[in-house]
């Protein structure tokens, strides 16, 4: 070192260490978030054994399931703001790959928002389905089961069960051409099928299934090595946002799902994916066995809600009065297990429904925020249409 | 009283009988029939049945089980019958609401009436069958049926509900569609949003409400909820999300300054509407409906915020280097004038969304191309006001960085007084406005054209008259000598040159305003003709005394005047003519 030059490299010397430290503790920030979502992650799909009495269990795809998924997704989502987008030096974002793949996870956000609409929509079906289950419910919990009871119990689950199975595509056509007609020839099925289109929220051409795959077409596995540490984190936050997604639309009805099964992978090289990947295998099995029976949809109490309704209907049509103790006790349990979770329908749709509304709030503003913090460091402006 | 025989069938008996005769598998309808007879006939037999239930509850033998098949007999039926008048009354509804979308939707239809405000609803369904529907209804609620009821209910006005939205053009746009229309086609969306979303609520709704009141008024309650609110609820609440939707779709989507008075008039219809949708959705379980209609008002307010903000900063960064010839009006002059006549026109609305100052530091931090700006002496004018000022300011700030750029300091001079005229013509055309940029501003912007004014006569014409000055030219004593008149036909000459370079180049710039281009022009001819004429007096004789002097004197004081009066024209004009007479 030339003895002159003493000062100048001492203070160059503070301040490449100084920005040594800024960026280790960035790189740290990143890597927190990444473990965190990962450890959120996994204590959501491997529930620890001792949960509260009082608390339902969680079973998977169940209503509190997703109310704890999208608790997580929240929090994740808040964690990712504040480290990755707004504690940053922003001109990273208009640099490559950022500059082409935060502008894809605003457009998937895009998506994202009409998916909520859709799924607070496909909520109110199941509302609807869980009051035609209580039909079922109140007439066969009188004591003793009249033939009448058995006859509106029947006729309650029978549309239910059309309901919960029709194919959206080919009948919805059929049953619009019904509708047109007037008088007193409407069927059941017909309104069935009319008020399954009813709680379309969008036209016609719309589909969950081809959203989510465009969600999920463009999301590659960053290859690493990338100075600013960013890229995996959007990463990150871009594959929950989709899985969050694909497994909200699985699972509640939404207008058109097909194929939906195969429009999600991940990529299996980070640990925070693992869960999600042990899950959306499950749950890609699944969604393919019952994508032949109708698109209910993989959420638990409808599954249980549809298998009760057939073993119920399977009990109306042997019916007479009197009924034998045994199969008295055997239906009393199955009334049981219905009414159970009919309340907890009733317990947890409208908070569910709260919570997808406030995440379509939290999305809308961390997407304003973000074009923000790009338009600021793109200096873009609006061309005056002068 | 007829025979013994006969007579033995108890009422009870009577009543199974009909109820069984009118079992769902036969195709007509009781209701239908104009036979009151039989309505009520069924409606007593229902009646007993019902009666007959209490107190056989803890009976288990055939009895009861009989009734209880009965009542699920009669319930299934009145459950058509119910439906059956639903679907065949409402026809009514659609021609009232046709009617509606074509006049002014403030007007009353004479078969409306008004409750509360602009609430104004309709008979949608005449009051003989509404009495038929409560009669069967209260059987159904009585039976423990009333589920079924809002069922078959909600059934059918749901697609009666979707049917007239469509005729409303109520879309079912994705928040990706809307992001992918183009201006033109979402601002007529929105208006045709705006008229519908009106009819909904105060109409469509309303009606709907008072219709479910009419036939569950005094049913009783399902929980804790009223039957009435319950089977309203059932009806309309999703078809009331499905048509805030696309107000929230408009509310998030892109902030581009053109959709500032769209999202304004659509924000102004939701503040209308909210005490509206308050007094239609009271009950507890259409909260969220409420909740989501007063997150969409704020969420228009703030996108309504971000466009002025967006505006500003495009009209400070408008980054054109065209040139607009001859120094006139530039389009982006009139268009923010016309833009910011248009914000004191939604003074009102406006002025209550806009609250804070304008940010007049630098949004991009190490930009340092931003005019200066203090608000002290704004105080008391509201921030709207202060915002509009703030542009006019950036304005002129833009356009003297443009003016820069013209090679001619003269015609950048030019432009410039040009454009600050045209901003004060337009101030000073809309009292609004006016008011809101106040005088002093005012007087400080005339003041600017003043100065641009003298500077471009300086740039021009010092020059000029340069060749008409004294100096040098000093007759001392007698004639013959002292004048040098080498340097005296030079001064003639470069006159000429020069002015006639002037003619040319300035008779292609333009003063679009007529009063100003005149003014202008007297200013210059205030200052080169009196100096020609006194030159050409003194000196002319030297001239002619000499050979060829035409060369020289070229122009008398009147072609001078004349020729002034081209300048500015915008356009070209014949060459200067030579003098007419000396």
């Amino acid at each position: 070192m030339p003895p002159t030059d003493n000062q100048g490299s001492f203070l160059n010397r503070i301040s490449i260490r100084r920005n040594q430290v800024v960026y280790e503790q960035e790189v740290e920030d990143l890597e927190q978030f990444q473990k965190h979502v990962a450890d959120r992650l996994s204590e959501l799909f491997h529930p620890p054994e001792d949960t509260n009495s009082s608390d339902p269990p969680e079973t998977l795809l169940s209503i509190a399931w997703f109310r704890k998924l999208l608790d997580v997704f929240l929090c994740c989502e808040a964690e990712f703001k504040a480290v990755v987008i707004m504690g940053r030096d922003a001109n990273n974002f208009v640099k490559s790959p950022l500059d082409r793949l935060i502008p894809e996870h605003l457009d998937r956000t895009v998506k994202a928002l009409d998916i909520c609409t859709a799924i607070i929509h496909g909520i109110d079906l199941l509302l609807h389905w869980k009051k035609l289950a209580q039909i079922a419910v109140d007439s066969l919990q009188k004591k003793p089961i009249g033939e009448g009871d058995v006859k509106r119990a029947k006729k309650a689950l029978n549309t239910l069960l059309s309901s919960i199975t029709i194919d959206d595509k080919e009948k919805s056509a059929e049953n619009h051409h019904h509708s047109t007609k007037s008088g007193a020839s409407s069927k059941d099925h017909t309104t069935i099928g009319n008020l399954r289109s009813l709680s379309y929220s969008f036209a016609r051409s719309w589909s969950a299934s081809k959203q989510i795959q465009a969600m999920s077409s463009n999301l590659t596995a960053p290859r690493g090595g990338e100075p600013t540490g960013l890229v995996v984190p959007v990463y990150l936050m871009s594959s929950v946002l989709v899985f969050v997604m694909w497994a909200m639309v699985s699972a509640i009805p939404c207008q058109e799902r097909t194929g939906l099964g195969a429009h999600l992978q991940l990529s299996k090289q980070f640990t925070w994916a693992q869960p999600m990947i042990g899950l959306q295998e499950k749950i890609g099995e699944d969604w393919k066995k019952k994508e032949k029976k109708g698109r209910s949809g993989l959420l638990d109490e409808t599954q249980r809600l549809e298998n009760l309704g057939l073993s119920l209907v399977e009990f109306a049509d042997g019916f007479s009065f009197p009924v034998e103790a045994e199969k008295a006790e055997e239906v009393a349990a199955m009334v049981a297990e219905m009414a159970e979770i009919c309340g907890r329908m009733d317990e947890g749709l409208g908070a569910l429904q709260m919570q997808v509304r406030e995440l379509f709030n939290r999305i809308v503003r961390s997407r304003a925020e973000t074009l923000d913090v790009l338009d600021h460091v793109n200096k873009v402006t609006t061309p005056v249409p002068y | 009283m007829g025979s013994p025989e006969t007579d033995r069938i108890t009422p009870l008996e009577q009543a199974e009988q009909i109820i069984l005769r009118w079992d769902s598998s036969k195709p007509h309808m009781i209701f239908n029939s104009d036979n009151r007879h039989d309505i009520d006939n069924y409606l007593s037999a229902v009646d007993l049945i019902q009666q007959s239930t209490n107190g056989k509850i803890a009976e288990n033998n055939g009895q009861s089980t009989k009734v209880n098949t009965l009542v699920q007999i009669a319930m299934a039926r009145l459950e058509d019958e119910f439906r059956n008048i639903l679907i065949s009354h409402t026809t009514l509804e659609f021609d009232s609401v046709n009617l509606l979308t074509e006049s002014d939707e403030d007007s009353v239809n004479s078969n409306g009436s008004r409750i509360s405000r602009n609430i104004c609803e309709f008979d949608v369904i005449p009051k003989d069958h509404i009495n038929d529907l409560r009669l069967i209804a209260k059987r159904m609620m009585m039976s423990g049926y009333f589920r079924e009821c809002v069922q078959v209910y909600g059934g059918v006005r749901k697609i009666k509900l979707d049917t007239i939205f469509k005729k409303l053009g109520v879309e079912k746009l994705s928040l990706d569609d809307v992001q992918r229309l183009d201006w033109e086609s979402l601002n007529a969306k929105i208006s045709k949003y705006i008229k519908a979303v009106k009819i909904c609520v105060r109409i469509l709704f309303a009606s709907k409400k008072r219709l479910c009141v009419q036939i569950f008024e005094n049913l009783g309650y399902e929980g804790d909820e009223d039957a009435g609110d319950v089977c309203f609820m059932e009806t309309v609440k999703s078809a009331a999300i499905s048509l805030f939707d696309f107000a929230e779709a408009i509310s998030i989507s892109s902030r581009s300054p053109e959709k500032l008075f769209k999202i304004v008039d659509l924000h102004d219809t939701f503040i209308d509407l909210l005490p509206d949708i308050e007094d239609v959705f009271c009950s507890k379980s259409s909260e969220s409906i409420r909740v989501q209609a007063s997150e969409i008002s704020s969420r228009l307010a703030e996108a309504a915020r971000g466009m002025l903000y967006e505006f500003e900063n495009s009209v400070l960064r408008e980054p054109s280097r065209v040139l607009v010839p001859g120094g006139t009006i530039h389009p982006l002059t009139r268009y923010v004038m016309n833009y910011i006549t248009l914000i004191s026109n939604y003074k009102q609305t406006l002025g209550e969304l806009i609250v804070s100052k304008p940010v007049t530091d630098s949004r991009y931090s190490d930009d340092l191309t931003m005019p200066d700006m203090d608000f002290g002496d704004h105080e008391g004018q509201s921030p709207l006001a202060l915002h509009l000022i703030w542009i006019i300011v950036i304005l002129q700030f833009n356009l003297d960085g443009k003016s820069k750029h013209y090679k001619d300091n003269a015609l950048a001079y030019l432009f410039f007084m040009n454009n600050v005229h045209y901003i004060v013509q337009k101030v000073k055309g809309s009292p609004e406005l006016r008011e809101m940029i106040g005088d002093s501003f005012l007087k400080e912007l005339t003041a600017k054209i003043t100065q641009a004014s003298t500077r471009y006569q300086r740039a021009t014409w010092v020059g000029v008259l340069y060749c008409l000055r004294d100096e040098g030219l000093h007759a001392t004593g007698s004639f013959s000598s002292g004048v040098p008149r080498n340097a005296l036909r030079e001064r003639f000459k470069s006159f000429n040159a020069m002015f006639e370079e002037v003619h040319k180049m300035q008779t292609l710039w333009s003063i679009p305003d007529t009063q100003l281009r005149e003014e202008i022009q007297i200013s210059i001819s205030e200052k080169v003709i009196p100096a020609y004429r006194s030159f050409l007096g003194r000196f002319r004789t030297h001239i002619e005394n000499g050979k060829h002097p035409e060369y020289y004197i070229k122009y008398s004081v009147e072609d001078l005047e004349t020729a002034v009066l081209d300048f500015f024209e915008g356009c070209a004009v014949s060459q200067l003519s030579r003098r007419r007479s000396l």
